[in-house]
């Protein structure tokens, strides 16, 4: 057994350990300038890279719009689907199918439905009175949010799933207990179901902001940070820097920066479980 | 039941299956693409009902390459599972006997790190090993989500086998690797049929690790697609085709292992 987990400790954490070596050195594949270590020079030049500034307060902007609008669908749809009728059993396994399919390709036929002038989404709006909608990925300030809905197809259900097991998993005692008291529907899921639903809200919440700092597939295939770097994020700009611009040691130094922040920004999520 | 009960119920499942109906349009929008002509592509209003064509399927496997790839990433996915299993299933044995808490924190870990993280290191390590392009760079660069995430779902299963029985195979002479393949295995049998169609999935998906470690030879469906965006023209209808024929088989696989989704999901099944 001690082979294997020891397999398992190398495999996981090799890389990780050689990834801090390299983020200390300038370091490039092409030429044949050896690495040479520079101390924490990679991470200081950060904070004067006004790209790396820039994809960081997009990718931000990207996981709050995601959980700004993946958390209160998913719920809605979860509350829904946790109601008893007919066929439901057909939707919740219907449900699951936009989050295992292939990102890449169905990022594509997302880029076919946007298109401005020949997409399907262009022609349903028109039924809903929308007549000149914006180019959506070609427009710098509708292409964060458009990759956000994009996003949020794929992953909400994951939100829904989520919570329908928590929703499965509630007590019944205090819904029979503000039944007798007489509180309205709303009343009960205010103060009964929101409650006792938090704990599995963050959870949900903490694997979707894991996800959304580090979206990259969609946004490569669909825009690859276009229009100009307007939706660049982090993850995308750490590819280019590292193995497209062959800035080896700085794009290491980008990664683990990245890390970190998914690391704050979980543990600031898990934390808001045990506050309010 | 009352007449009350009974609208209620037709209408949540009206809602229920307009909500998700709008989830599958993609996927209709996909389906039909692929069965078009490329005047009926360009057309609008988008035409839905249309005399199908199977001009793009035929184009697509009368394109040799177009069925390596898919060979490739059987290949990969394939063997990214198999040893993720070899190595995951003994790993997820002592840590379900001993340090639940412990893996529970690497394996966090390992949820949060980008995959970029371990990308860069593994890159200039295949470089330097000329391994770069080969299958095995492959296998071993998927090994970094379908291990952690073998463990992780095999930890519970094996949590579910008795440990008497365990110990009355160890008390009759059966070493521990022969006492896991005569017992752990086929008790958990189930499980790792689950387990192995979730790494199946994540590997069969993932793109970045491919784009950057594959060569024209040895890349997986998730980078070939991309090659219908030409510089100068874009065949939409073999694009959608070819999406249809890599996104099928994780559609089939996943309706089968429904109810343990939730559980890879959160062991990564697909991350960036």
């Amino acid at each position: 057994m001690l082979p294997a987990l020891l397999a398992l400790a190398l495999i996981m954490a090799f890389p990780l350990l050689f990834l801090v070596f390299m983020s200390c050195h300038k370091w490039s594949m092409v030429g044949y300038a050896p690495p040479s270590f520079i101390g924490l020079a990679n991470f200081a030049a950060l904070a004067d890279d006004e790209r790396f500034i820039a994809s960081l307060w997009r990718t931000l902007y990207f996981a709050a719009l995601g959980l700004a609008s993946n958390i209160p669908l998913g719920f809605a749809i979860a509350l829904l689907l946790g109601e008893d009728f007919p066929t439901r059993n057909i939707l919740r396994a219907l449900l699951i199918l936009p989050m295992v399919a292939t990102p890449v390709a169905m990022g594509l036929v997302w880029v076919v439905m946007l298109d401005p002038s020949l997409g399907v989404v262009r022609y349903l709006l028109g039924f809903l009175g929308i007549s000149s909608p914006p180019l959506w990925l070609s427009d710098a300030g509708w292409v964060v949010p458009t990759l956000v809905a994009v996003d949020a197809w794929m992953w909400t259900p994951m939100v829904t799933v989520i919570c329908m097991a928590g929703l499965a998993a509630l007590p019944v005692e205090p819904f029979e207990a503000a039944m007798v008291d007489g509180a309205s529907t709303w009343q009960r899921f205010r103060h009964v179901t929101l409650p006792l639903m938090l704990p599995t809200l963050v959870v949900a919440a903490m694997l979707r902001v894991m996800d959304l700092l580090k979206v990259i597939d969609i946004v490569y295939v669909m825009t690859g940070g276009g229009p100009g770097h307007a939706s660049e994020t982090i993850n995308l700009y750490n590819y280019l820097v590292a193995l497209s611009y062959d800035k080896i040691g700085y794009g290491a130094a980008v990664a683990l920066v990245l890390f970190a922040l998914v690391l704050v920004c979980s543990v600031a999520l898990a934390r808001m479980r045990r506050a309010p | 039941m009352t007449r009350d009960d009974q609208t209620r119920k037709a209408a949540y499942a009206a809602l229920g299956w307009l909500v998700v109906g709008a989830f599958m349009l993609p996927f209709l929008w996909m389906v039909l693409g692929s069965f078009k002509t490329t005047v009926d592509f360009l057309s609008y209003p988008p035409v839905w009902v249309f005399s199908p064509t199977l001009v793009n399927y035929r184009q697509v496997f009368g394109d040799n390459a177009f069925v390596r790839y898919l060979l490739n990433s059987l290949i990969v996915a394939g063997g990214a599972t198999a040893i993720g299993l070899a190595l995951g299933i003994p790993a997820a044995y002592a840590l379900a006997r001993w340090r639940r808490t412990a893996m529970g924190i690497a394996l966090l870990a390992a949820r949060m790190a980008p995959g970029i993280a371990f990308l860069i290191p593994l890159f200039v390590l295949f470089l330097q090993l000329h391994l770069v392009g080969s299958y095995a760079s492959l296998i071993a660069s998927h090994l970094i989500f379908t291990l952690p995430l073998t463990v992780w779902m095999m930890v519970g299963f094996i949590e579910a086998v008795p440990v008497e029985i365990e110990q009355s195979a160890l008390i009759d002479g059966c070493s521990i690797p022969v006492m896991l393949l005569r017992i752990v295995v086929p008790l958990t049998a189930q499980g790792i049929a689950a387990t192995s169609i979730l790494a199946f999935i994540a590997s069969w998906n993932n793109f970045l690790f491919a784009l950057v470690l594959a060569n024209e030879q040895t890349k997986t469906l998730p980078v070939a697609v991309l090659g219908y965006i030409g510089y100068t023209s874009i065949q939409w209808g073999t694009l959608m085709a070819a999406s249809c024929i890599i996104t099928m088989p994780v559609v089939v696989l996943a309706l089968c292992v429904q109810k343990y989704i939730v559980r890879g999901l959160i062991a990564g099944a697909v991350s960036g």
